[in-house]
């Protein structure tokens, strides 16, 4: 990211911020991976299950992201919609070892892409196949085998096998939606100056 | 509605997300052996299924955890029914298993063998308990205790034990045999468990200590206390108990709804050592579900009965096919209660009330069903086949059920009420005339008919007679001949196709001559010769007829067939001319 971080120190955009969305089925791990990308020092010792949404903050070399972490309960899932407008990236998780309601958060996603509010932006989305630690979890090719991502040809999207009780595969998903983000901060100075140009 | 409006509510608006398929899940059960419990206090509820095997070897107590096998305990005898109930009030919360099978209750706590519940034994025949003693001390043979025993069963008010009936069953050679086996041991006379369910003790809470139900084989009901498993309350039937339901608190009021093999419903209360109601059904019962305060009987007629506790019948449904299992589908977080009927024809069908509200179109025929909270998924419907198939599936969180009927019957506007007008009058006048004079009518409207077809018949020979059809119907030359018109005037162009209809005789001789009125059209040539007509050829013959009117009239064009030497006619034909358009418009 050096080159990355000294281009954006130039162009004075540094720190800008990001809203992120962090949605997933209950039990699947969001608020435990956005504690563990928060500085140590800040981070909880318990977890419990959220209700309604968290906001959360951290910042990595070059972004301030703001976090909205939703509760992934039944009851409060039809939350999620409401904040699609005001969300720049996705973070969607998923728990590789529950088989049985992959499904479930396959129907999700799907309701999730085909929502006004995102489906014609290009907004980056970060999968987390988490609880790779676990015995009997699924591969992160598996993962996106069953939810069809490879159906998604409109959004710039990823996914990442990771731990989060170990912190193991985050860094790798954050440094890739900070790419995005930065790319796309690029790609509208390009606009401007091409705009200039003519 | 339509096919594909069906299909529709099937596949594509499914309500239904399909979890898990396993055809080759080896589990043969019923409805009353499955049950969902969080039986590790995680949070996550297991599957517990009482595995009827193959019903003679490999009776399992299976618990699934996901998509696989948790554990699984070898039973020793066929489940007739199994629950989980929380017996204690130790924490964490784990409710305990309670398998019914035979005279016992297993119970099982973690998943290990807790406690074995056996029927208390019923009083013996003292006559059959005698010659049993007299077999031991060796002063009668097999033979004659065969006879003394069933001198007994015809006549006794006691009946016989199972140690005698098997006795009975047995060919002479293994008599001796069996006999020296069992003589030394004393008769005892036991029952069976023929269905269990549980009741809250004190406490209306979900997590409450419950105390076990039990219906059996000789007509009675056992309520069981949870920790001592002593019997805290017996109730006799007046028939054996098939299905069972029990609601409220056992210390403070509660209903028992037992459906028995006499087809009929009795509803057990409190206060009562006596049925209170009873609701007897057309035809047996096969499967009983409460819904909220009312009953809901699936019968052996293809047909769904709602009562109320009090034994009212409210509806009756006709069903598709006979119903294999039944059962309760109620989301609690949602506040939906439904009844869940698997019919023989591989589908499911969900009623509210008395309307269809989904249907479920499974791979197999369902022998057993359960709705709950399964993992963390509090809408899972679990279902396993007639041929040893698990099926989950998992509510959609968007999912609504319509209040209204899906089942495919006359559409609305059928029953919307036509304005009728009132009846006049005359019309009341009229239908009196026709009430009165109806033989004098019938009389006269007959004359008329035959007159009509009288005259119809004299004008069908006259035509005939003067060759004034287009068809000829003399034997020497029989000819066909159509007319075609065309254009929009003033000039036509007739066309005449004339075909010799005879099988090998060639027609030869024949002219065509046009009759028509001068003033109004004229014809190029009004009369010409026909070449010879070779049978069944088709002919067109084309002249042109020009209109000399332009006042929008029009009249016939008769045209004859000739034959050169015969004053008649062979055929005719009248052509109704078109109105001149052309004429028109200038």
């Amino acid at each position: 990211m050096g080159l990355f971080d000294k281009l954006a120190g130039w162009l004075g955009i540094k720190k800008k911020e990001v809203h992120v969305l962090c949605l997933g089925l209950d039990n699947s791990g969001k608020t435990t991976i956005i504690n563990k990308l928060k500085p140590s020092n800040a981070q909880a010792q318990d977890i419990v299950p959220t209700i309604g949404f968290s906001i959360e903050k951290f910042k990595t070399s070059s972004l301030s992201f703001t976090v909205f972490d939703m509760s992934g309960q039944g009851r409060y899932r039809n939350l999620w919609e409401h904040y699609y407008k005001e969300g720049q990236a996705i973070i969607f998780v998923i728990d590789s070892c529950d088989k049985l309601r992959m499904v479930v958060a396959k129907e999700e996603l799907d309701t999730l892409l085909n929502h006004p509010d995102i489906k014609h932006r290009r907004m980056p989305i970060l999968f987390f196949a988490n609880k790779m630690d676990l015995r009997d979890a699924l591969s992160s090719v598996k993962v996106s085998q069953q939810l069809c991502l490879e159906s998604i040809k409109d959004k710039p999207w990823h996914i990442c096998a990771s731990d989060a009780l170990k912190g193991e595969g985050l860094q790798e998903g954050v440094d890739w939606l900070q790419g995005r983000q930065i790319y796309s901060i690029l790609q509208v100075l390009v606009n401007i100056e091409l705009y200039f140009l003519h | 509605m339509s096919g594909s409006e069906n299909k529709d509510i099937n596949e594509v608006n499914s309500k239904w997300l399909d979890a898990h398929y396993d055809p080759v899940a080896n589990l043969y059960t019923f409805s009353s052996c499955v049950a969902l419990a969080d039986l590790n206090g995680d949070g996550e509820s297991k599957l517990v299924v009482g595995d009827l095997g193959s019903g003679a070897s490999n009776m399992k107590l299976k618990v699934f955890k996901g998509t696989s096998l948790m554990t699984e305990n070898t039973l020793l005898d066929l489940p007739t029914g199994l629950v989980a109930f929380h017996m204690d009030q130790n924490e964490p919360r784990t409710p305990a298993i309670a398998v019914a099978s035979g005279p016992f209750i297993y119970v099982y706590k973690n998943l290990r063998p807790y406690f074995k519940f056996t029927l208390p034994p019923l009083e013996v025949n003292e006559l059959e308990q005698e010659v049993w003693s007299q077999a031991r001390e060796d002063k009668i043979d097999p033979m004659s205790l065969k006879e003394m025993l069933e001198g007994i069963r015809n006549k006794a008010q006691v009946p016989l034990s199972v140690r005698s009936l098997k006795f009975l069953m047995l060919e002479h050679q293994d008599m001796e045999s069996f006999v020296n086996m069992h003589k030394q041991q004393p008769i005892r006379r036991q029952t069976v468990i023929t269905c269990i369910g549980t009741l809250k003790k004190n406490m209306a809470d979900e997590d409450a200590v419950s105390c076990l139900v039990i219906g059996t084989e000789n007509m009675e009901i056992y309520v069981l206390d949870p920790e001592a498993f002593t019997i805290l309350s017996k109730i006799s039937l007046p028939s054996t108990p098939a299905f069972m339901d029990v609601t409220g608190q056992f210390d403070v009021e509660f209903r028992i709804t037992v459906a028995c093999r006499n087809g009929n419903i009795y509803i057990l209360r409190r206060d009562s050592k006596k049925p209170k109601y009873c609701i007897e059904l057309s035809s047996h019962a096969v499967g009983l579900v409460r819904v909220n305060k009312n009953i809901v009987v699936g019968c052996t007629q293809e047909t769904l009965h709602g009562c109320t506790q009090k034994g009212k019948k409210l509806w009756t449904t006709y069903l598709p096919a006979s119903i294999v299992t039944m059962g309760l589908m109620d989301h609690k977080s949602r506040g939906f209660q439904a009844v869940l009927v698997g019919l023989a024809n591989s589908e499911v069908h969900m009623y509210r009330d008395k309307n269809l509200v989904n249907i479920i179109k499974t791979q197999d025929v369902i022998t057993s069903i359960c709705f709950g909270k399964y993992g963390r998924e509090d809408g899972s419907l679990i279902m396993t086949t007639k041929g040893g198939g698990l099926i989950i599936k998992i509510l959609k969180r968007t999912a609504v059920f319509d209040e209204k009927d899906t089942t495919p019957g006359p559409p609305v506007a059928q029953s919307v009420k036509l304005n009728v007008p009132k009846k006049t009058k005359l019309y009341v006048d009229q239908t009196m005339r026709e009430r009165e004079n109806a033989v004098a009518m019938h009389r006269a409207f007959q004359m008329d008919l035959y007159r009509l077809r009288l005259t119809a018949a004299r004008a069908y020979v006259k035509a005939l007679e003067s060759n004034l059809t287009p068809m000829s119907s003399s034997a020497s030359e029989p000819l066909k001949m159509n007319a075609v018109v065309q254009g929009l005037g003033p000039s036509f162009k007739l066309t005449l196709n004339i075909q010799n209809t005879s099988v090998c005789r060639p027609s030869m001789n024949l002219a065509i001559s046009f009759w028509y009125d001068e003033k109004l059209y004229s014809l190029k040539t009004s009369f010409f010769k026909i070449p010879l007509l070779v049978p069944g050829l088709n002919y067109p013959i084309d002249t042109f007829v020009e209109c000399l009117s332009d006042k929008g009239i029009s009249d016939v064009i008769k045209v004859f067939v000739l034959q050169i030497g015969r004053s008649n006619p062979l055929l005719t034909a009248h052509i109704n001319m078109p109105v001149s358009e052309g004429m028109a418009l200038c």
